[in-house]
């Protein structure tokens, strides 16, 4: 009885203090239990938004307890939370030095809060199934396997889309019905990263702009110079389909392609302007048929090609800029390696792609305890950890740090994809999965480029001809409407 | 606690129930894991490949579409195709094992670490050996050098997964590599069986060691021969790991279950693959008795030690 009547005078403290408490946020009693205080918290946020464009804030999901990651404050709520939360990485090879010590730093903010790492070797379908089965830990990594219709399946909502739209970038690849379910860690750009030495070496001074120069260059460095002026690791798989990330923004400037590509006709055509994915396409086919790569793609080495660029032996990767940090630490002449768009000119400008890292989800199912922990730890990761300054990522905040090698992109528009369209969240998956050619997540169609041009047994118009037609048959068959 | 009726005592005491009750307890768990990880899965993925599906989602009943899907896709066979490397290196392997057998059933020295060598790579992980063949055979390492060493110019010297005419041949000898052990250790343990006598009793008589192998071994060892050509070519129908690690099924060396992992998990379509591997195992089965019915017609039942051959000769050569 005592305790009844006790909680209920907290119930009715709370509630005064979140009448009053209009003006700011960050007034939360830090007594009591944790699942009052964020109720309380909930409805002063929700009293909040009443006033701007929808009571969006009211109607999402952020169970009864949790509040948005907007409004929780690292470092001065929640303090006396206790929790032990597990989280999901694919970084194995940095889970117990870097990730361990961001872990530490957090550890001293929130000494009863402990953070446990756990390290997934092949992430992707290890962790999908894993989310099937549930009880897998607090945060993961979304792995792309989840469609956007099945993220509150699985995830629990960060806040709506409005609010942090305005504070991280990339949220809206893990957006669904007005609900952010993801929050990417960090970003990166799409460029190539080539040797800077070598290339001067090689006599160039200004830096291509479209594919037919980038391949003049590579061919002057190939007759100027002993490194292999593109590497193109092929053996690796995914370095093959890293090549899918220009034909989107790097290669028409145009945020909407994207969301367009599945209403297309004939995406693949070539443009008498040398611009869209053909392009793209063009440079992979044209430097492996002229030579211009590694001899021997299919005994190509990830690994000790990291040491190779840095070294000079290797002129050119084409690579995300993630990549760019790992070169840089290979060897001993970090400041040889610099990273540049990719060549392809849209009306006289220059577009780079930038997208989100794997998104950190909280796990739906989890208590509320946790779930404040985990959204206290995921804040403090992407807002105040060093971590994108590490790995010279572009940061989750929209007013963050940008890293120095991004530095080479002056000039260069940095542009996302917009989000789809209501209605067509899962539409380009459908597409891209039912034709097999699989744009960012299957490696293979890439490889029999290479493979084409290596043998010399197919032209690149008949491959781009045979994906449009793959392409075609996929949107028949999905019955989605052609655009003319 | 009558004559006529037993306690409960009794009954539960009684030999015929102790019996049956040892019967289950030592059944029920060997039967659950059976039923858990073996039926109940492939129950599964008959049910999967009539749907139209991917592992998280909603699935759609199309009925038969998947399996003419796979009928109808050319890449599909081909992949069937690469699985002929494979077979024709199980018979290498095959001969390779018996060679070695032969030669260790006889006395030898250091016969023990000789034997634990050639089984070693059975020991080995697929995974792994992947990786060291994918050293193995990479432009400039451990082949090239120890074919440059036998005065080959370096522009002489084949891209061993890179050229089409010889990727396959490459990854089939890894695999050679791999079981050769295995095989080599299941006719020795067969071979271990057969009375020793017999070999000095034929020396007396004058044959030589290929006549030894000929008419005393290889007929008692048969039905291990047999087996291991089975499982052999079921094995190379349904190889994986070396063109999955080594080259990841380009270059021409997709085999019929790295399509297979590409369908599922790259695209997604996992109705489609489990159709296929409906498919694979009916060919596997139709394989199977192929060689059943091969091997029938030429050695009886496959364990006879005479051929149907030699018996015809016999009984003809009784008649006269």
């Amino acid at each position: 009885m005592k305790l009844k009547r006790l909680m209920a005078l907290g119930m009715a403290a709370v509630m005064t203090m979140s009448l009053t408490a209009c003006g700011g946020s960050d007034d939360k009693p830090s007594d009591s239990t944790a699942a009052d205080n964020a109720a309380a918290s909930n409805t002063a946020s929700s009293d909040k938004d009443a006033g701007s464009d929808s009571d969006a804030a009211g109607e999402t999901p952020s169970e009864a307890g949790v509040p948005t990651i907007d409004k929780i404050n690292v470092g001065e709520d929640y303090k006396d939370l206790t929790a032990s939360i597990k989280i999901l990485t694919n970084r194995t090879d940095i889970v117990d030095t870097v990730y361990a010590g961001y872990a530490d730093q957090f550890m001293e903010l929130y000494p009863n809060i402990t953070v446990e790492y756990e390290a997934v070797t092949d992430y992707e379908e290890a962790v999908t199934l894993r989310l099937t089965a549930g009880g897998w830990g607090d945060i993961m990594f979304i792995p792309t396997s989840v469609p956007k219709n099945e993220l509150s399946t699985y995830f629990m909502s960060l806040g709506d889309y409005n609010t942090l739209d305005q504070i991280y970038n990339f949220v809206d690849e893990k957006t669904f019905e007005g609900n952010v379910y993801g929050i990417a860690n960090g970003g990166t750009a799409g460029g190539i990263a080539y040797n800077k030495k070598v290339w001067a070496d090689a006599g160039i001074t200004e830096m291509p702009k479209t594919p037919d120069e980038f391949l003049e260059d590579l061919q002057k460095i190939k007759d100027n110079t002993e490194a292999v002026p593109l590497y193109t690791n092929f053996s690796a798989g995914w370095t093959m389909g890293a090549w899918d990330q220009y034909i989107e923004c790097a290669a028409t400037g145009d945020p909407d392609f994207h969301n367009n590509l599945p209403h297309m006709k004939d995406p693949f055509t070539k443009r008498d302007d040398m611009t869209g994915p053909y392009a793209v396409y063009y440079v992979l086919y044209e430097s492996v048929a002229r030579k211009l790569v590694e001899e021997d793609p299919a005994s190509s080495d990830w690994e000790s090609s990291k040491g190779a660029i840095n070294r000079g032996e290797i002129a050119t990767m084409v690579l995300g800029s993630w990549a760019v940090n790992q070169f840089k630490e290979a060897g001993d002449n970090p400041d040889d390696i610099g990273y540049m768009p990719f060549p392809i000119t849209v009306n006289g400008k220059q577009y780079a792609g930038s997208g989100g890292n794997y998104g950190y989800g909280i796990n739906k199912d989890a208590s509320d305890d946790n779930k404040i922990a985990s959204m206290l730890y995921v804040k403090w990761l992407i807002e105040e950890s060093p971590m994108f300054l590490d790995e010279g990522s572009i940061p989750a905040r929209k007013d963050g740090e940008f890293p120095a090698v991004l530095e080479a992109f002056d000039g260069v528009e940095l542009i996302a994809n917009s989000p789809a369209p209501d209605g067509e969240e899962d539409l380009f998956d459908d597409v891209n999965n039912e034709s097999e050619v699989g744009i960012n997540n299957n490696d293979y169609p890439d490889c029999e480029i290479l493979e084409a041009a290596l043998y010399g047994t197919r032209t690149l118009d008949e491959i781009m001809t045979e994906w449009n037609e793959k392409w075609s048959a996929a949107q028949e068959s999905l019955g989605v409407e052609v655009n003319k | 606690m009558g004559k006529e009726g037993k306690t409960f005592k009794e009954w539960f005491g009684s030999r015929k129930v102790q019996r049956y009750l040892v019967i289950f307890t030592f059944m029920f768990l060997p039967l659950l894991l059976l039923l858990m990880f073996t039926y109940i899965p492939f129950g599964k993925m008959i049910q999967f490949s009539f749907y139209n599906m991917k592992y998280i989602g909603k699935r759609t009943f199309v009925g038969w579409k998947n399996y003419v899907e796979v009928f109808n896709r050319p890449e599909i066979f081909k992949s069937l195709l690469v699985s002929v490397y494979y077979m024709l290196g199980g018979f290498v392997q095959l001969a390779l094992a018996l060679f070695f057998a032969t030669m260790m059933v006889f006395k030898v020295k250091g016969e023990s670490v000789f034997k634990a060598a050639m089984f070693f790579p059975y020991l080995i992980s697929g995974i792994a050996i992947g990786f060291i063949f994918k050293f193995f055979y990479a432009r400039g390492y451990v082949l090239d050098s120890i074919v440059a060493m036998f005065g080959v110019a370096p522009e002489n010297i084949p891209m061993w997964l890179q050229d089409t005419k010889i990727n396959n041949i490459s990854l089939a000898a890894t695999s050679v590599w791999r079981y050769t052990g295995q095989n080599m250790i299941l006719f020795l343990g067969a071979m271990m069986s057969v009375d020793s006598d017999l070999y000095e009793a034929a020396s007396l008589d004058g044959a030589n060691k290929w006549h030894q192998f000929k008419y005393i071994i290889l007929p008692s060892i048969k039905s291990i021969v047999v087996l291991n050509i089975i499982l052999s070519i079921s094995g190379s129908l349904s190889a994986f790991e070396p063109p999955y690690v080594i080259t990841n099924g380009t270059m021409g060396t997709g085999t019929y279950f790295v399509m297979m992992n590409r369908i599922a998990h790259e695209n997604q379509k996992v109705g489609l693959a489990s159709a296929m591997a409906i498919v694979l195992l009916i060919i596997i089965i139709i394989f199977t008795v192929l060689q059943k019915l091969f091997f029938a017609y030429v050695f009886d039942n496959g364990t006879d030690d005479e051929s149907k051959a030699a018996a015809r000769k016999r009984k003809k050569q009784a008649k006269q």
